[in-house]
């Protein structure tokens, strides 16, 4: 029934973009940045698609704002933060997360599953 | 890694994505690349599995943006706009006529006298059957759309007329179904005056 790899790059891809607006909370991020602390949250989209659409997508929303910037040492990056409109997204999406989540959970939380280390 | 951003570009500069706005996207993905490869990472861990296909990726990362449309919207075919669907069929339908109307015409002679012969009287054609008699052509020209001979062969000018210009607008057509510039080139002027983000 679906290969596993294949169901958790679905489900992930429904909620990348909340992902991406969580980190930025954290403060301004360019893409690679945003890719490394996600890594740090135990999020590795290895395997997954890109998260530059997805950040295109939320410019083009308005739920972030841009600005250019040197970075350390580096060339000048784009530096994504939070918009309003995005902060206000944000705790939306967590809501709707967390609902869906303890849904889900109430509906397999009793199967019992061994877990292989 | 500079072959992943050259090909992003092409296919950025296909998609006819404003030249500053291509330049920036191409800046950052490059600057991300080495920073990740300065510090022994490898392009998968960058772009997931979008880092082997950098075609796909710069679509999606373009239309994401908004700086190009979806190829739906794009493409020229199925026609979204009547008149290429009107002329479309116009020339198919000339281009058929004239070939059938130049194929049937001269098969049909060679045919008759295969079997019979075709004489001229005062004013008319008969056909008659074999026997001794003198068999003749029906007479080339007849006027300006009527047969007649270029360099020993007949031909109907019309007819030829028709036909190349049926085949030269399928060619038109079709160079406007293939090419890069059909869909999302159209739109490049529009898209340069868009305010990059």
């Amino acid at each position: 029934m679906g290969n596993p790899e294949g169901r958790r790059s679905q489900l992930l891809r429904g909620v990348l973009d909340l992902c991406l607006l969580a980190v930025m909370g954290d403060g301004p991020a360019y893409g690679y940045d945003m890719t490394k602390r996600l890594r740090a949250r135990g999020l590795s989209i290895v395997g997954e698609g890109s998260i530059y659409p997805l950040l295109g997508r939320l410019e083009r929303d308005g739920l972030v704002e841009t600005r250019r910037a040197a970075s350390n040492g580096g060339p000048p990056r784009k530096y994504y933060s939070l918009s309003p409109d995005g902060e206000r997204a944000l705790k939306e999406g967590v809501i709707e997360w967390q609902a869906t989540r303890d849904a889900v959970d109430g509906a397999l939380g009793l199967v019992k599953v061994e877990v292989r280390p | 890694m500079s072959e992943f951003v050259d090909e992003c570009r092409r296919e950025w500069r296909r998609l006819g994505v404003p030249e500053p706005v291509a330049n920036e996207m191409a800046a950052d993905l490059t600057a991300d690349l080495e920073e990740a490869e300065a510090e022994g990472a490898t392009p998968e861990d960058v772009l997931g599995n979008s880092a082997f296909d950098p075609r796909r990726f710069a679509a999606a990362w373009a239309i994401a943006r908004g700086v190009t449309r979806p190829p739906s919207a794009g493409r020229l075919w199925p026609p979204r706009r009547p008149v290429v669907a009107v002329l479309s069929v116009l020339a198919a339908v000339l281009t058929i006529g004239a070939a059938l109307g130049l194929v049937v015409g001269r098969g049909s002679t060679s045919v008759a006298f295969a079997a019979r012969r075709i004489v001229t009287g005062p004013g008319s054609l008969r056909v008659v059957p074999w026997g001794p008699g003198r068999m003749v052509l029906p007479r080339p020209g007849g006027g300006p759309f009527g047969w007649t001979q270029i360099a020993g062969i007949e031909v109907h000018p019309l007819a030829w007329l028709v036909l190349i210009i049926g085949i030269v607008s399928l060619g038109v057509l079709a160079v406007l179904y293939w090419s890069p510039w059909s869909g999302a080139y159209r739109h490049r002027w529009f898209d340069s005056r868009r305010v990059p983000r």
